[in-house]
C-alpha cells in the first residue's frame, strides 16, 4: 500500500515524497504484429516509450545540436577567445562575428561555444561525481547498518541542515576559484539526496533472495554492489543524473555571476551573463544570447528528464 | 513526545556545533583575512596594533575557543570589516527587506502554482494538463538570476516602467514603495509557481487513483465534491509540510535577486562577508541559518503528524 511506503520512508528521516519502488527487471509484455505476446526487456520498453515522446526526442536533438556546435564552433572560425581587439569593440552580429564582439572586442561566438563546454562539463561531471559518491555512501550505510548507518546518517544531516548554496560558496572561498574547485564544491552539496535514496533502495534490495545468497557465498562487498545492487538501481540513477544536471548548470552560472566561480578571462555561461549585464542597456544582445542558450539547455534537460521519468520510473508505468 | 523533543534538541546542538566548527576552520584555512587588504600599506607597528585590537593575531586554536565560547553566550561579535555591523544589527536592519521580498514572492507564486496544479490534475491528459506541465518545465528553466536580469533589462531598462535597482526604506520598509518591489517579486515568485504546480499535480494524481476516491465516485458524488472534499484535502499534505521550509528559506533572502536589484538584505550581505573573509558575520549567518533550518525541519515533522494522523514519528 502506498501509504505505508510513505510512512516507512518518513520514519527513516527522509523527506522525499514517496519511496521509489525497487525495480526487478521483470520483462514487460507487449503484443507484436501477429498478436502473440512477446516479452521485451525493461530497457527496450523504456526506449520505446521515450522514442514515442516526441517533445522529449525533439529537445534531445536540440540539446545534441547545441553541444555539437559548441564543440565544433571554435574550430570553424579560429578566433582566439581571449584576443582583445580595441578597434572592434561591441560590434553587432555579422558574417565575421556571428554573435558580435564584447566590450573588449573578443569574438562572442567563440567565447559562447567555450562557455557552453565549460558549463556543461562542470554540471555533468559534478552531477556524476555527486550521485556516484552518494550512491556508494548510501549502499555502504544500508549494507552495514547499525552504528555505521547511524553515524553516516548524522553526517548527512549536518550537510542537509544548511542551504546547499551556502556550503558551495564557502567551499569556493576556501579552495579558491576555478573550474575544478567549482566542480568539487557543487558535488559536495548535492550527494546527500543520492545517498539517502540509495540507502532506501538497498534496504529493499538486500532482502531479496539473490542478495542473501551472494552474502552467504561470501561474495566481497564491492562485487555484490557492482553485480547485484547497481544494475538494479541503474534506471533510477540515470533518472537522477538527468534531473540533477539543470540544478548544477544553475549553480555554475549563479556562482560565476557573483564572482565566486569561474574567473575571467576564462569563460562560462555565468561569466558571459555577468559581462552581458554590464552592457545590458547599450547592447542587450550580449545579455540575451547567453541567457537564451542557458535556458534552452536547461529546458532541454528538463523535458528529456521528464520523458525519462515517464519511461523509467516504475511509479509512472502504465 | 517529550523524548522526541529532547532528542531533536540534542541533535540540534550537535549539528550546530559541527557546523560552527567546520565553518570556522574552513575560513581560517584560507590565506589572508578580513584585515589583510586594508592594512597592507600600514606601518608594521600600526598593523600589529590593528590586529591586536581585533584579536586576529592570536593563534587559530585560541581564536576558535574564544569564538565558540562567545557563541555559547549568544555573542557572534562585530564585523571585522565594518565594526558597526553585528549580527543583531544585521537582523534589525537587513532582515526586513529579505523577509518582505520573500513573503511577497510566496504570496504571488504559491497560490498561482496551486491553482495551476489543480487545473492540471482535474483536466489530466487533456491539453490543459500538457500546457501546465510544459509551462512549469519552462518556468523551471529560468533560474531566478536569469529571470531577474531579463526583467531588469527589459521592463526596467528598455521600457523604463520600473526602477532598475533599489528597495523601499524608512517608513516604507514594510508597506509602500511597491514600484521597487514588483520586478524582484516576479523574478523570485516564478520559481514557486512551477514548483508548487508540479507538487500539487503529482500529489493529486496520486490521491485520485486511491480506493476511497473510487468509492466516492461509485456512490455517486458529483465531480466537484470529489475533487474538493476527497482529493484536494488529502493532496494538500505534501503542500502543507513543504511550506515551513519554503518560508524559512524565503524570508532569509534570495542571494541572487538581492544582488541583481541591489536590495539591502541578509543574502546580499552574506556574499559581501564571504568575499571580505569576515569571520564573525559568516559564522553568525551560517549558524543562525542552520538552527532556523533544523527547527523548521522539526516543525515539518510535527506537521506531518497533524495533517496525517496515520504517520507516527519514530514509532518502532
Amino acid at each position: 500500500m502506498a501509504v505505508s511506503d510513505t510512512d516507512f520512508h518518513f520514519v527513516q528521516g527522509t523527506d522525499n515524497a514517496g519511496m521509489p519502488t525497487v525495480l526487478t527487471k521483470q520483462p514487460a509484455i507487449s503484443a507484436d504484429e501477429e498478436g502473440a505476446p512477446k516479452s521485451i526487456s525493461f530497457w527496450a520498453s523504456a526506449r520505446q516509450k521515450l522514442l514515442k515522446d516526441h517533445l522529449a526526442v525533439a529537445w534531445g536533438i536540440i540539446l545534441l545540436l547545441i553541444v555539437l556546435v559548441a564543440l565544433i564552433g571554435p574550430q570553424l572560425q579560429h578566433y582566439d577567445p581571449n584576443l582583445i581587439r580595441v578597434n572592434a569593440r561591441n560590434v553587432g552580429p555579422s558574417a565575421a562575428h556571428w554573435f558580435g564582439t564584447d566590450r573588449l572586442g573578443r569574438d562572442l561566438f567563440t567565447r559562447t561555444c567555450i562557455g557552453i563546454q565549460v558549463s556543461l562539463l562542470v554540471a555533468i561531471l559534478s552531477t556524476v561525481l555527486a550521485i556516484g559518491f552518494g550512491t556508494i555512501y548510501g549502499m555502504v550505510m544500508a549494507f552495514f547498518g547499525g552504528w555505521v548507518d547511524e553515524i553516516m546518517m548524522r553526517i548527512i544531516e549536518v550537510f542537509n541542515s544548511l542551504p546547499g548554496l551556502l556550503i558551495t560558496m564557502l567551499i569556493m572561498v576556501v579552495l579558491g576559484n576555478g573550474m575544478w574547485t567549482m566542480l568539487f564544491a557543487l558535488a559536495l552539496t548535492s550527494w546527500s539526496d543520492a545517498a539517502r535514496q540509495a540507502r532506501g533502495l538497498v534496504m529493499q534490495l538486500r532482502q531479496l533472495d539473490y542478495v542473501t545468497a551472494a552474502v552467504m557465498l561470501d561474495t566481497p562487498l564491492w562485487r555484490i554492489m557492482t553485480r547485484h545492487l547497481v544494475p538494479n538501481m541503474m534506471s533510477i540513477l540515470i533518472l537522477d543524473i538527468g534531473q540533477s544536471i539543470p540544478g548544477n548548470i544553475f549553480g555554475e552560472a549563479s556562482l560565476s555571476f557573483l564572482g565566486l566561480g569561474i574567473q575571467a578571462p576564462n569563460t562560462s555561461l555565468g561569466i558571459l551573463i555577468a559581462s552581458g549585464q554590464d552592457q545590458m542597456l547599450q547592447h542587450p544582445l550580449q545579455l540575451y544570447i547567453p541567457i537564451l542558450i542557458l535556458v534552452a539547455i536547461v529546458f532541454a534537460f528538463n523535458i528529456v528528464g521528464d520523458g525519462l521519468r515517464d519511461a523509467l520510473d516504475p511509479k509512472f508505468q502504465g | 513526545m517529550i523524548k522526541l523533543i529532547v532528542r531533536r534538541f540534542i541533535e540540534l546542538l550537535i549539528s550546530t556545533f559541527l557546523i560552527a566548527t567546520a565553518t570556522f576552520f574552513l575560513i581560517s584555512a584560507v590565506p589572508g583575512d578580513a584585515l589583510s587588504a586594508q592594512t597592507d600599506k600600514l606601518p608594521a607597528a600600526t598593523r600589529a596594533q590593528v590586529y591586536k585590537n581585533t584579536g586576529l593575531n592570536k593563534p587559530v586554536m585560541e581564536r576558535y575557543v574564544i569564538t565558540m565560547n562567545n557563541m555559547l553566550h549568544g555573542q557572534f561579535g562585530e564585523s571585522i570589516a565594518d565594526p558597526s555591523v553585528t549580527m543583531s544589527s544585521l537582523i534589525r536592519d537587513r532582515l526586513p527587506a529579505s523577509a518582505r521580498l520573500g513573503i511577497q514572492q510566496m504570496l504571488l507564486g504559491i497560490p498561482l502554482g496551486l491553482l495551476l496544479g489543480i487545473l492540471a490534475a482535474v483536466y489530466k491528459n487533456t491539453w490543459i494538463d500538457r500546457a501546465v506541465t510544459i509551462l512549469a518545465l519552462f518556468l523551471m528553466s529560468f533560474p531566478s538570476l536569469v529571470l531577474g536580469l531579463l526583467l531588469q533589462s527589459y521592463f526596467g531598462g528598455k521600457l523604463g516602467w520600473f526602477p532598475i535597482i533599489g528597495w523601499p526604506s524608512g517608513d516604507q520598509l514594510w508597506w509602500g514603495g511597491w514600484i521597487y518591489t514588483i520586478l524582484p517579486t516576479i523574478a523570485g515568485g516564478i520559481g514557486y509557481i512551477a514548483g508548487y504546480a508540479r507538487l500539487l499535480k503529482n500529489s493529486m494524481v496520486d490521491v485520485a487513483s486511491s480506493e476511497y476516491v473510487m468509492t466516492a465516485r461509485a456512490k455517486g458524488l458529483s465531480e466537484p465534491q470529489i475533487v474538493l472534499h476527497h482529493i484536494v484535502r488529502n493532496a494538500f499534505i505534501p503542500i502543507i509540510t513543504s511550506l515551513p521550509v519554503t518560508l524559512a528559506f524565503g524570508i532569509t533572502g534570495s542571494i541572487f535577486i538581492e544582488s541583481i536589484f541591489v536590495i539591502p538584505g541578509i543574502g546580499q550581505y552574506f556574499v559581501t562577508a564571504l568575499t571580505n573573509r569576515d569571520v564573525p558575520i559568516i559564522m553568525g549567518e551560517t549558524v543562525l541559518l542552520a538552527i532556523l533550518y533544523i527547527v523548521t525541519m522539526f516543525i515539518t515533522d510535527l506537521l506531518y503528524t497533524v495533517v496525517d494522523p496515520r504517520i507516527k514519528l519514530y514509532d518502532n
